[in-house]
């Protein structure tokens, strides 16, 4: 890899960037520190295992279904009437979004280091949802943490990955109570294998899930190429803790000329509201009390996304000024939904929505028709379903 | 390095030196500041003194309540290092550890926490998530040799050879054994389990040993006292003594025999 490229870092303690704004690192308690540089120390020789990551390459195929499609979405395109939107349908990968790459990926890996149990935590139920499936594929045991206010609002994620046989272990709160719990189960058990669910948390998790996740933008290319004759102008993602966002703009991080957007929900958007501070294993930017002492942000409707915090490397392409963050209200992203469900026929999950709601609001309207900009549908929405009906209705009109 | 823990590992008396935890400001800062009162009248050589954190990632479910009581009582570090200021005048010869996580360090920052915490009379500083590969403890150390105060560092059970070395030379004033993986007050420790890392610890260093998580009564103090080791920490047990009592109007002078029926089987 060559000095100055954005796809240099992060440097063997995590850190994204150098001296005072370096983003990422490792702050964790010393139980989970071996464990920590051995999965580092895993991973780096996984990947120069041709075997392996031919293994990945064949599950990702044939288990998963990629590469998904990337999709014109004509009607939308022509109701806008600016900008060419094509989809990176990450919905159609088995269990409906592009979670189960990572979950793939970290479980082979895990397989790989000979571990024998899995942990993960999830927001939507996606990522515990795709764990499972994957877990039981490969007939190892997992617990998965949660939020309460999550379990009740995803519900068809909790009931699928019940039928693949994990257990799940329900704590008071959201994404980010999740998180801190899944930290504790994996200092309780040291020998088991955490299966990170995005780009955040100590290192090495975010180089790990990027790495997995990479995959989306490698598919972009080549299908935009194949397809257009040239790569996107611009990429759109939503961003909780940022892995569908991440593994949809890596491969162009050295690429300014592809303008990319990630967007976080409106009431947790640490990027656009929130300020540098260590939480949650890692540096990065974050909404907190001025002292430190207490994480703070609302909840949005989109479950995935409710997250005070964000993965390292945002931060730091934030700070590089590489990529643009913005955020979206649960209003816009309803609103994004019905327009998506009514001119392609397609439910997305409401995440991705907030994506969704910068493309048909902001960005596509005042450019040309040959501007093309790839939108990332990272997720389904049967999950959803009981959200959206309290929200709008079953009839739109 | 801290003279004051230094004069405390030096001493023989008491044999085996009783670590204890408080929540900083729990249930409130004036109680708070008798129930350690208490406990340095009734024989504990070092405070450890907690400041919460919401998202602390290696607390049990007790310490968790008392870090949350605290955040919504609305108290800070900074009433938390008033406190320690008053413990402070109150005894000189008790070894005093701020302890708790980066976030609030970080955002103190840490060069102003370090020279706080010095003028208040604190001796040390534990930071639970703040490995030596973390830019923010590398810095915290530097202050904290600087001004003549010490880093206490955890190794766990976890933690192998190699590591234990790295980490020992960074320790100061005593180093904080955990001796048991997982979060404070669950599981127990195990004598055997805790000899044997006594012993791996003690062929690299002098340096005092105080051993921590899972001691849970004073049966359990003695114990962990046999195995070889100059201090035993205990946290939970005290925290959830408070908690369960904090209707008692006599709170402070109960937990101060509570915290006797320990100290006397240490000496």
């Amino acid at each position: 890899m060559k000095k100055n490229s954005l796809k240099t870092g992060p440097d063997d303690l995590g850190y994204y960037g150098e001296g005072d704004k370096a983003m990422g690192g490792m702050a964790v308690g010393e139980t989970l520190m071996p464990a920590l540089h051995e999965l580092n120390n895993g991973f780096e020789d996984a990947i120069k295992d041709k075997d392996f990551l031919d293994e990945f390459a064949y599950y990702c195929k044939h288990y998963i279904g990629r590469p998904s499609p990337l999709y014109y979405a004509e009607n939308l395109t022509k109701k806008l009437g600016g900008a060419k939107i094509l989809f990176k349908q990450e919905h159609l990968n088995h269990t409906g979004s592009h979670k189960i790459t990572n979950s793939l990926f970290q479980i082979l890996l895990a397989k790989r280091m000979g571990k024998s149990h899995l942990i993960c935590e999830s927001g939507a139920g996606q990522h515990y949802s795709a764990t499972a499936a994957v877990a039981a594929k490969f007939n190892m045991p997992l617990v998965g943490v949660m939020g309460d206010i999550d379990v009740a609002r995803v519900n068809q994620n909790i009931i699928k990955a019940k039928h693949y046989g994990a257990k799940l272990k329900t704590v008071p709160g959201t994404l980010k109570e999740a998180i801190t719990d899944a930290i504790k189960t994996w200092t309780t058990n040291p020998e088991y294998a955490y299966i990170c669910g995005s780009v955040v948390s100590s290192s090495p998790f975010p180089k790990i899930v990027a790495f997995a996740q990479s995959i989306i933008g490698r598919e972009i290319r080549e299908q935009s190429m194949s397809q257009e004759g040239k790569i996107p102008d611009m990429i759109c993602g939503c961003v909780g803790g940022g892995s569908n966002f991440a593994g949809a703009i890596y491969e162009f991080l050295d690429e300014p000329s592809v303008t990319k957007i990630g967007v976080e929900a409106h009431e947790t958007a640490a990027l656009t509201n929130g300020t540098p501070g260590i939480m949650q294993g890692m540096k990065t930017y974050m909404l907190q009390t001025d002292d430190g002492a207490k994480s703070l942000g609302g909840m949005s409707l989109g479950a995935g996304i409710t997250y005070f915090s964000v993965g390292p490397l945002h931060s730091y392409l934030k700070d590089q000024g590489a990529v643009q963050y913005s955020s979206a209200t649960d209003k816009e992203m309803l609103e994004a939904y019905k327009i998506i469900a009514q001119t392609e026929g397609i439910c997305s999950a409401l995440e991705p929505m907030a994506a969704a709601a910068e493309i048909i609001f902001r960005q596509a309207k005042d450019k040309p028709k040959d501007y093309i900009i790839c939108l990332s549908l990272c997720g389904r929405g049967e999950k959803d379903l009981d959200t959206i009906q309290e929200h709008i209705g079953k009839d739109f009109e | 390095m801290s003279e004051r823990l230094k004069k405390i590992f030096e001493s023989s008396n008491p044999k085996t030196k009783l670590v204890s935890y408080f929540v900083g400001c729990y249930p409130d800062y004036k109680t708070c500041l008798e129930l350690i009162k208490e406990a340095i009248d009734n024989g504990v050589s070092i405070i450890e003194c907690g400041y919460p954190t919401s998202e602390a990632s290696a607390e049990g479910p007790v310490i968790k309540k008392a870090h949350d009581k605290v955040l919504e009582n609305g108290d800070t570090i900074k009433d938390i290092i008033k406190l320690v200021s008053e413990i402070r005048n109150y005894n000189n010869d008790v070894g005093i550890v701020m302890m708790g996580y980066i976030a609030n360090l970080y955002k103190y920052p840490i060069t102003k926490f370090v020279s706080d915490i010095h003028k208040a009379g604190a001796d040390a500083c534990l930071v639970v998530d703040a490995p030596h590969e973390l830019k923010e403890e590398n810095i915290l150390r530097e202050e904290l040799n600087k001004t003549g105060l010490s880093l206490i560092k955890l190794v766990a059970p976890t933690t192998d050879d190699n590591r234990l070395q790295d980490i020992v030379k960074l320790s100061s004033g005593f180093l904080y054994q955990v001796n048991v993986s997982g979060v404070t007050g669950v599981k127990s420790a195990n004598q055997t389990d805790v000899e044997s890392f006594v012993k791996r610890i003690q062929n690299l260093t002098k340096i005092p040993i105080c051993s921590g998580f899972g001691i849970k009564s004073p049966e359990d103090a003695i114990k962990i006292a046999k195995t070889g080791c100059q201090g035993v920490i205990v946290g939970s047990a005290f925290v959830k003594y408070i908690q369960d009592n904090l209707t008692d109007k006599d709170l402070p002078l109960n937990l101060g025999k509570y915290i006797k029926s320990f100290t006397k089987e240490l000496n």
